[in-house]
């Protein structure tokens, strides 16, 4: 699935704002054709990576590397779409006139960028809304328009700044199939969010930072069987007999979740599961489940950041 | 340069669109026909005045200043003898507006030249002079003919002055009268001012609009901050001068229709302070120039101005120091109006803040050698490119910062790190 020259690195990259550090010594390989997530907590350097990989901001140190070339998004505009997170068009401006402005400005013909223009808006149902303007349309148009105007010009490398906020359900699948169509036709695309559960779902590979530093990346399924740990459900029939006892040897168990009838069990290093559901037979316990289950990235990812990842490093401002 | 380009394209067609470009290539001519026309209708005091004539001479003084009061346009004077309690009653007419106002003529004012007028509206400017026009004509025939003159010789001697003043530049005379080039250099400014004032605010909000809708995001991946302003500015610029060409081209058919029917009737009645001036090809090179000269500096820094600021509220407050210049400069050209060349004008006009509304005033106003000219225009130049360095490092970080608007410290680092 890699391809030997990756579309995107980051090497080493790092941005300082006044007084705390946003991304710190980054470096990440995103391969053409994969569905590359960028995970993180609130205020974790997402945002300021991808403005990074855009040239909106430049590194203090480190390479950006996009297309095998030591230069950032404004170079490669032309096959680059992106979607910011924090989103706007102009109000007062024709629909049409929008997009087709936005594509001119990625490098598209402007004849080509009115018919391709006129079929998106026809594929999302906007074909009557053409010409009228912006402030015209509801919030959910204008959201449609938006993700026209990142995938207009047929980029080959989609970057999508928490793409799912704010938008209806509606919305939301629309955008899910924009990117998987995207991704059946060989494009790469690259989002952030720190909703688990899309990335989830989405992602090839994913990269997860907290406080600006890269903690884990790496394939989905290669980081669920590194970090995953092995997780077990447990449900009693009635009798929950010993449990309790087992669940508290230390040798067997690392952290446990008890509800009473029904427990999730996280197996301490070097336990095997089979040893636990033994000693739980032996305590005379009744069971109606017993499962070992891969982790959620959800819970990697809790795991990793922890409770207090939102904290930024804050440094004494210097005037 | 083709992405400058789109920019360009796309400010110019979306404000010649829009219905504002349009309201104001109809209504920008009567605004500036206003302000220039109301000062002269004020001064002027609107239509025929009302004035009693208090007598209080022996001779005939008092009756020769009623009747050539009554010869002009702007009084209709009727002559009391003083006696009783003729002032106070007046006086009351005078509060009841029944009378503008009435002048005592005594004796004595052969020997003084002094006379007293009491009006509701005595700072008049063109009621007083026309008084003391009238009154000092008719004192100067009553001292002639005291010292034996005949009065035949006296009326005959009296011929009004009409002081035909022409402008020098370059050698040769241009015919102009004194009052076109002061009303031709008093309109520019007007023009310069509010022009350069509102297109400069156009590029604030362009700025400030792309900001808040956050679109400037996308933008700024695609052409580089700087590539933005400037087709920006260029689009901005362009819409101005189409603005410009409405207008001079709609001015040019007016009076090409007006020119007949005024020239066969009284030249007189066109007023005299404000006449319509000649504008020959040179001032309107000038004007030009520096319309754009003054308009690249300022918008450079309107636009820094909106990059720096979150809201609507925040811009306007921000805007002010920058509009304060301009005020600045337009309201010193009152003072240069009465000397083109003093010092302070001069100084005025080299200076690139004021230099772009200055300049032209005083070419209009009077001849200028033309190295000052050059050296004004480099000035101009070499600050345009200097202020919008500085407001492209401003306008680059500004855009995609939210929050509190940046002190001058901020704004200083902003500058140097950018």
């Amino acid at each position: 699935m890699t391809s030997p020259a990756p579309l995107l690195t980051l090497d080493r990259v790092s941005k300082r704002f006044a007084g705390h550090t946003a991304v710190h010594e980054l470096s990440l390989s995103v391969p053409g054709g994969v569905v590359y997530g960028l995970l993180g907590p609130n205020g974790a350097g997402k945002t300021t990576t991808i403005r990074m990989i855009m040239d909106i901001l430049q590194p203090d140190a480190g390479v950006v590397r996009l297309f095998s070339q030591p230069s950032g998004g404004r170079t490669h505009s032309e096959r680059i779409g992106y979607l910011p997170e924090e989103r706007g068009l102009y109000r007062k401006m024709r629909v049409r006139d929008v997009l087709v402005f936005l594509a001119e400005l990625k490098g598209m013909d402007r004849r080509l960028a009115r018919d391709r223009a006129g079929e998106w808006l026809e594929r999302l149902g906007l074909t009557e809304w053409a010409i009228r303007r912006i402030d015209e349309l509801s919030k959910g148009m204008q959201q449609k328009v938006q993700f026209i105007s990142t995938v207009l010009h047929d980029p080959d490398l989609v970057i999508l700044d928490e793409p799912f906020s704010g938008l209806d359900p509606v919305n939301t699948q629309t955008m899910k199939d924009i990117v998987l169509d995207l991704h059946r036709r060989g494009k790469t695309i690259l989002f952030s969010t720190h909703i688990m559960e899309q990335a989830e779902k989405l992602c090839d590979q994913l990269c997860i930072i907290a406080r600006g530093r890269k903690l884990v990346d790496g394939t989905l399924s290669d980081i669920k069987r590194t970090h995953g740990g092995h997780h077990l459900v447990v449900g009693f029939d009635s009798n929950t007999g010993g449990a309790a006892q087992v669940f508290a040897d230390k040798a067997l168990v690392s952290k446990v979740d008890n509800y009473g009838q029904y427990a999730e069990l996280e197996l301490a290093a070097g336990a095997d599961a089979q040893q636990i559901l033994t000693a739980l037979v032996v305590s005379g316990a009744r069971l109606s489940r017993f499962e070992l289950q891969e982790a959620s990235l959800h819970k990697i990812f809790i795991d990793l950041v922890g409770p207090d990842a939102t904290r930024t490093e804050v440094a004494p401002v210097h005037a | 340069m083709h992405k400058v380009w789109v920019v360009v394209r796309r400010e110019f067609v979306e404000r010649v669109r829009s219905r504002w470009f349009w309201l104001m290539a109809l209504v920008g001519p009567l605004f500036f026909g206003a302000v220039f026309i109301l000062p002269t209708v004020l001064a002027g005091g609107g239509g025929v005045k009302d004035i009693v004539v208090v007598d209080a001479t022996a001779g005939p003084l008092g009756r020769r200043i009623t009747d050539s009061l009554n010869a002009g346009r702007v009084f209709a004077a009727v002559r009391v003898p003083v006696g009783g309690r003729v002032l106070d009653s007046l006086t009351s007419e005078v509060e009841r507006k029944h009378l503008s106002g009435f002048l005592i003529v005594t004796d004595a004012a052969v020997d003084s030249g002094r006379a007293e007028y009491r009006g509701s509206n005595v700072s008049g400017f063109a009621t007083v002079r026309t008084l003391e026009r009238v009154v000092g004509e008719a004192v100067t025939a009553a001292r002639l003919e005291r010292a034996g003159v005949d009065p035949r010789v006296v009326a005959a001697a009296r011929i009004p002055i009409r002081l035909a003043t022409q402008r020098i530049a370059g050698g040769t005379a241009k015919g102009e009268t004194a009052g076109q080039s002061f009303s031709l250099a008093y309109f520019m400014g007007i023009i310069l001012y509010t022009a350069i004032l509102l297109y400069g605010i156009n590029v604030m909000s362009s700025v400030l609009e792309e900001k808040t809708t956050r679109i400037v995001e996308v933008l700024v991946s695609s052409l580089r901050p700087f590539q933005l302003m400037m087709g920006k500015v260029l689009g901005v610029g362009a819409v101005s001068i189409l603005q410009f060409l409405i207008w001079g081209i709609g001015a040019r058919l007016l009076l090409a229709r007006r020119a007949s029917p005024l020239a066969a009737s009284d030249a007189m009645s066109a007023d005299e302070v404000f006449q319509v001036p000649h504008v020959s090809g040179a001032t309107l090179a000038i004007f030009m120039a520096y319309f754009l000269g003054g308009f690249f500096l300022y918008s450079a820094m309107f636009a820094a101005v909106g990059a720096m600021s979150s809201t609507e509220q925040e811009a306007r407050q921000a805007q002010q120091p920058v509009a304060w210049l301009l005020v600045l400069s337009f309201v010193s050209m009152f003072a240069m109006l009465n000397d083109p060349n003093s010092t302070l004008a001069v100084t005025l006009s080299l200076v690139p803040l004021s230099s772009p509304i200055a300049m032209p005033v005083r070419w209009a106003a009077g001849s200028i050698p033309g190295y000052e000219i050059a050296l004004s225009l480099v000035i101009l130049a070499v600050s345009i490119v200097g202020v919008t360095w500085m407001a492209a490092r401003i306008y680059r970080v500004g855009i995609l910062m939210t929050g509190k608007r940046p002190n001058i410290k901020e704004l200083v680092r902003w500058i140097r790190t950018a």
